[in-house]
């Protein structure tokens, strides 16, 4: 199976439901969502210590994303052979027909699974995890609670990362509102192809935005990631012209953007927006803008195999570290901070 | 000249640091070809001329059998038809004895002299004396595992400033002062100190002898000055106190490699603040720079692996932290080698001490310096009922623990309970007896064993005070505290003011995980949803209490007891947050540090509870059989309070400090977090920052202190493969730290587990 394409995934159903009255949401309304992962002493996604929790679901396909099993927005099941110690009980468990052991051998029928979770339960070896869960936005903040002193002593805070945080507007409003009400500093990371007014509900609860740059040129943006760029430049423009501290990325990809001429378009870009940002404040206090290279990595394949999806960055090596010295210096040109990771 | 010793290209400090250091790795490399693995401390010990050794099984200072070399030929006072040799005269005869055989050390690229080569400890035939019996605690002590501490020796903190301040003539006039004050009583203890002293003087002249023969025979000029100072100076220190930055580094090595020959003492204490005065001396006069005051603590250092506190609070509680400070920590980096130096984090503490600290932790990936929690050190101690003035004074003076410098004997780290062995009793006992077994009853039966295993630990404790004085007196540490030379008693003996005994618990998680596991497969409500048995026997949803014992009793034989391991294991873990184990875990140690407060011993000792298993992991396994979290039978426990490594698959940090910070007993001992990190955390001066925040975060939430290591899993996982390839590679594996390649296949395994999963 390869990557789902964009267009029959459940995100286009939810593209159309626009935000409602997220931002004036009462902090203790109970709202759930679908997650994946909250990962503690997460130290490279914003200041400080803090707690990263993935939302499940994104809007775009790059093919080089190692939080594949963050792109579908439905649980699904990851399957890890080389841990399977063929003892049946995920047969015996399963109702759907999905799991197999027979003289072919063993086998996940991935079409016939719901994701019920009874053959991962039913797992002792744990060769079979649910990727997705369900929670209330209430027993995520619990679980990001457990670490405040951390964000005490460090400055650090809370993060909605994915997938893609917007694609959940009244779920990511309802954690970063309370987490806020926690006195916590909060942050998301977007890939900024959502519709701006889901972006702009969140802002009101977000101290800091994260959002990739990946491609100005839009047909390369398309090609790299399933969708234009117009949506998320045009975002961007607009987080620009409120006062919110931002922080764009770039994931420097082999073939997408790891020539100095690419960076040094993003580059061009960036020192619009910092010009905007000028404009539109008059020239006062600082842009408050940065900007970070993150090179490429190649740690996804498990999960892919696991996930029965294709790996299309398998032979991808990642940028070395001269090449991405040349690139920051070209990314210099924006006029803002740059960091290489 | 000794053998091995590598010479500086050039008499200069960072050619003379490279060379001491290629000088101990030569040791160290000798040591591995004689000596073979060594899973504990590096001890600085350096070993005895070839045609001068023998081997032997003896126990170690830490109270462990190890494989150690001694040199030949000591006419050690044998007084006991068994062959023992027993109180203060023989034993301080015997000791002097060994002094007046040991060679002498003069490293010319060194500014201090003296080495330690042997263990006296290793002489000693039967180290307890067999007419003082205590078979009556033997079969409890057993059934419990317990690790009594009779016999142990030091594990407490003498305050070098005694010492410091009276020189060794000085000393030898106290004891004959007091030994006419008190005549004709304790004539004997008397006679055994000042065998110590005039023993320790002789050595120390005949290094000023050796140091002056090797400078007449020396060419080059610099090197032959620094020879005729070190014969000065050891000259004087023979009877005089130091009166220099540089003599004060070499009166304390004296004193710190006999305390260690003698009973493997490692207990430095403050010395940041011991030192200040001649810092602020000599640099006014202008005779000492800061690189040649790091280079005199780094030759100290070299020589013997001290647990060394900086910083932290003085009585009032204001942090002492100094320039001394910060050129002890400098001078480790330096060094690069195994360091057994703590930094005082508190809310007065000096940030910038922990700072640095973080920075050569990073940079150096030696495991050093360890971080210490003196807020929460310091108001436990309180709890006990001692003003805080006094509280304050508690100095990090051994791996994972804290001594009263001079005025308090502790047994630290040497009297254990391994709750492992207590829930094996309890659960074999209800899964054979009881008709309807459960949770609750298991919890029962567990906290009854461990009141008495408490109970049986104390009387030990009570028969050890009482008898040891007689048995092995602190001969040296008794030097510098006071009391036992002003009382003529031993400081096991009524010689010091106060007497808190330790009493740590082992297997923290491997039993809080196993009454998670039991309460989540074997009686869970899960179980009540269970689809029923499947082809193999086991229901898809859990097991029943006669599954669990045959399981248990089969070490999970066969691949049902393997999917019945695995299915175990999967069960909620502590460390995890906010799951059954992680309140398990809790409890258990409020318990015991309920047991272990509820009353002192028979004779009226206070005891103060820990976590912490020092490096008795594997040998503390061995004796168990398969526990309900999936262990097999025989393998290692869990390590100190920590969770077991795979507590949860991110293995976060924070999730670690959270677990360790939320069981600590509060009296003042530690139980120590032990934390693993990969490199690239440190990489700039935010993570720098980051980290340096969770060690205060841990602190805050009740911590007592870090020992950390920063190794990236490859580096670990190759050097696993063939130590030999990293033969200068340093971890702090528990409260000591040590070169990896001196450990056991089996204790690597341990550190590799750990850092895999947690780095």
């Amino acid at each position: 199976m390869t990557i789902p394409s964009i267009d029959d995934s459940i995100f286009v159903q939810r593209f159309a439901r626009q935000p409602s009255i997220v931002s004036i949401l009462p902090v203790k309304m109970t709202i759930s969502g679908l997650i994946f992962d909250i990962q503690r002493f997460s130290v490279h996604d914003g200041p400080g210590i803090r707690t990263t929790v993935f939302l499940k679901g994104c809007s775009l396909r790059c093919f080089w994303c190692h939080n594949p099993e963050g792109l579908r927005m439905t649980p699904e099941v990851q399957f890890l052979p080389n841990r399977c110690l063929t003892c049946g009980e995920c047969v015996v468990a399963c109702g759907h027909d999905g799991q197999h052991l027979d003289e072919d051998g063993r086998s996940f029928e991935r079409q016939h699974c719901v994701a019920c979770g009874s053959c991962v339960e039913a797992c002792v070896a744990e060769a079979l995890t649910l990727a997705g869960k369900r929670m209330t936005a209430e027993a995520v903040v619990a679980e990001v609670m457990r670490d405040r002193v951390f964000y005490e002593t460090s400055g650090g805070g809370v993060t909605l990362s994915g997938g893609e945080p917007a694609l959940q507007p009244e779920f990511s409003a309802a954690i970063l509102a309370q987490s806020k009400a926690e006195g916590l500093h909060t942050a998301i990371e977007t890939c900024g192809q959502v519709p701006w007014a889901s972006l702009e509900a969140l802002l009101a609860v977000t101290d800091l935005v994260m959002m990739d740059l990946k491609q100005v040129d839009t047909e390369k943006h398309h090609a790299a990631t399933g969708a234009g760029n117009e949506r998320i430049l045009a975002n961007a423009r607009q987080l620009a012209l409120t006062r919110k501290p931002l922080v764009f990325r770039t994931p420097v990809v082999p073939g997408v953007n790891d020539t100095a001429a690419e960076i040094g378009a993003i580059a061009a870009f960036v020192r619009e927006l910092v010009s905007l940002r000028a404009i539109s404040s008059n020239g006062n206090g600082p842009a408050d803008i940065s900007w970070e290279l993150l090179p490429f990595h190649r740690l996804a394949a498990d999960k892919y195999r696991s996930l029965g999806l294709e790996y299309r960055a398998r032979d991808l090596n990642p940028p070395p570290k001269d090449q991405m010295a040349v690139l920051t210096e070209a990314a210099l040109a924006s006029g803002v901070a740059v960091r290489a990771n | 000249m000794p053998t091995l010793l590598v010479q500086p290209t050039a008499f200069t400090l960072a050619a003379r640091y490279e060379a001491l250091r290629a000088t101990k790795m030569a040791h160290t490399a000798e040591k591995w070809q004689v000596v073979g693995a060594m899973n504990h401390d590096d001890w600085g010990l350096i070993l005895p001329p070839p045609d001068d050794q023998e081997i032997v099984q003896a126990m170690s200072g830490s109270g462990v059998m190890i494989n150690d070399v001694r040199l030949k030929d000591i006419p050690i006072e044998r007084n006991h038809p068994g062959g023992g040799s027993y109180g203060p005269v023989a034993v301080g005869r015997s000791f002097r004895a060994l002094l007046d055989r040991h060679p002498v050390y003069v490293d010319p690229a060194s500014s201090l002299a003296g080495a330690t080569m042997v263990n006296f400890m290793s002489y000693r035939k039967q180290h307890w004396n067999p007419d003082l019996d205590y078979s009556h605690l033997h079969a409890e002590q057993r059934k419990y595992q317990i690790h009594s501490g009779i016999g142990g020796a030091q594990h407490f903190c003498p305050d070098l400033a005694i010492g410091l301040e009276l020189g060794y003539g000085g000393l030898l006039q106290k004891i004959a002062y007091y030994r006419e004050v008190n005549a004709p009583e304790h004539d004997g203890f008397y006679a055994g100190l000042a065998d110590v002293v005039m023993g320790t003087q002789d050595w120390i002249r005949r290094h000023a002898e050796a140091a002056r023969q090797m400078a007449a025979a020396e060419a080059q000029p610099e090197v032959r000055r620094n020879l005729e100072e070190i014969a000065e100076m050891n000259d004087r220190l023979a009877t005089e106190p130091p009166a220099t930055f540089r003599e004060a580094c070499q009166w304390i090595l004296w004193y710190l490699v006999t305390a260690r020959m003698y009973d493997g003492s490692g207990a430095t204490g403050r010395l940041d603040l011991l030192l200040l005065p001649y810092y602020e001396r000599d640099t006014a006069a202008g005779i000492l720079s800061d690189d040649d005051a790091a280079f005199h603590v780094a030759c100290l250092l070299l020589r013997d692996t001290g647990y060394i506190q900086l910083g932290g609070p003085d009585a009032a509680g204001h942090d002492v932290t100094n320039p001394v400070s910060y050129l002890i920590l400098e001078a480790s980096h330096r060094l690069k080698i195994p360091a057994n130096v703590g930094v005082c984090v508190g809310d007065s503490t000096d940030p910038g001490l922990l700072k640095r600290g973080v920075e050569i932790m990073f940079e150096d990936r030696l495991g050093n310096p360890k971080f210490l929690g003196v807020d929460r050190t310091t108001e436990g101690f309180a709890r006990n009922g001692y003003p805080l003035e006094l509280s304050r004074q508690r100095a990090y003076s051994g791996c994972h623990w804290l001594a009263l410098p001079g005025t308090e004997y502790t047994l630290n780290d040497i009297v254990k309970i391994n709750l492992a062995a207590v829930f094996e009793v309890a659960l074999s006992e209800m899964l054979s007896e009881s008709t309807h077994p459960s949770i609750a009853e298991l919890w029962e039966r567990f906290a009854a064993h461990l009141r008495r295993a408490v109970e049986v630990t104390a009387e030990g404790i009570d028969f050890h005070l009482k008898h040891m004085g007689d048995v092995f007196p602190e001969l040296v540490l008794d030097l510098l505290c006071y009391g036992p030379i002003e009382r003529g008693l031993d400081a096991s003996a009524g010689g010091v003011d106060y007497y808190n005994m330790c009493v740590d618990a082992s297997a923290l998680a491997t039993v809080a995980d196993s009454f998670a596991a039991c309460a989540h497969w074997v009686e869970g409500e899960r179980r009540l949803t269970a689809h029923g048995l499947t082809a193999h026997g086991l229901t898809a949803h859990g097991l029943t209490w006669a599954q669990l014992k045959g399981y248990l009793e089969s070490d999970w034989a066969g691949d049902d007891g393997e999917r019945a391991r695995l299915l175990m294991k999967k069960a909620p873990r502590y460390g995890h947050g906010g799951t059954i184990a992680d309140d398990y875990a809790a409890r258990i140690a409020q318990l015991f540090t309920e047991l272990v407060k509820e009353k002192p011993t028979p004779a009226g000792f206070n005891m103060i509870p820990g976590l912490f298993s020092w490096a008795s992991m594997i040998a503390m396994g061995k004796e168990i059989g398969a526990t309900p979290n999936g262990r097999h039978a025989g393998g290692p426990i869990s390590h100190g309070p920590n969770p077991d490594p795979g507590f949860r698959k991110d293995g976060a940090p924070t999730a670690l400090a959270v677990a360790v910070a939320a069981v600590q007993p509060g009296y003042g001992n530690t139980g120590p977090l032990q934390m693993d990190m990969d490199p690239g955390l440190g990489r700039d001066a935010e993570g720098i920052e980051k980290v340096a925040a969770l060690i205060r975060a841990h602190f805050a939430l009740g911590g007592t202190q870090i020992n950390l290591n920063v190794m990236d899993k490859r580096t670990i996982l190759e050097a696993h493969k063939d130590p030999s390839k990293y033969p200068d590679l340093v971890v702090r594996v528990t409260g000591f730290s040590a070169y990896f390649a001196s450990l056991s296949p089996e204790f690597r395994q341990i550190v590799v587990d750990r850092i895999v999963s947690e780095g």
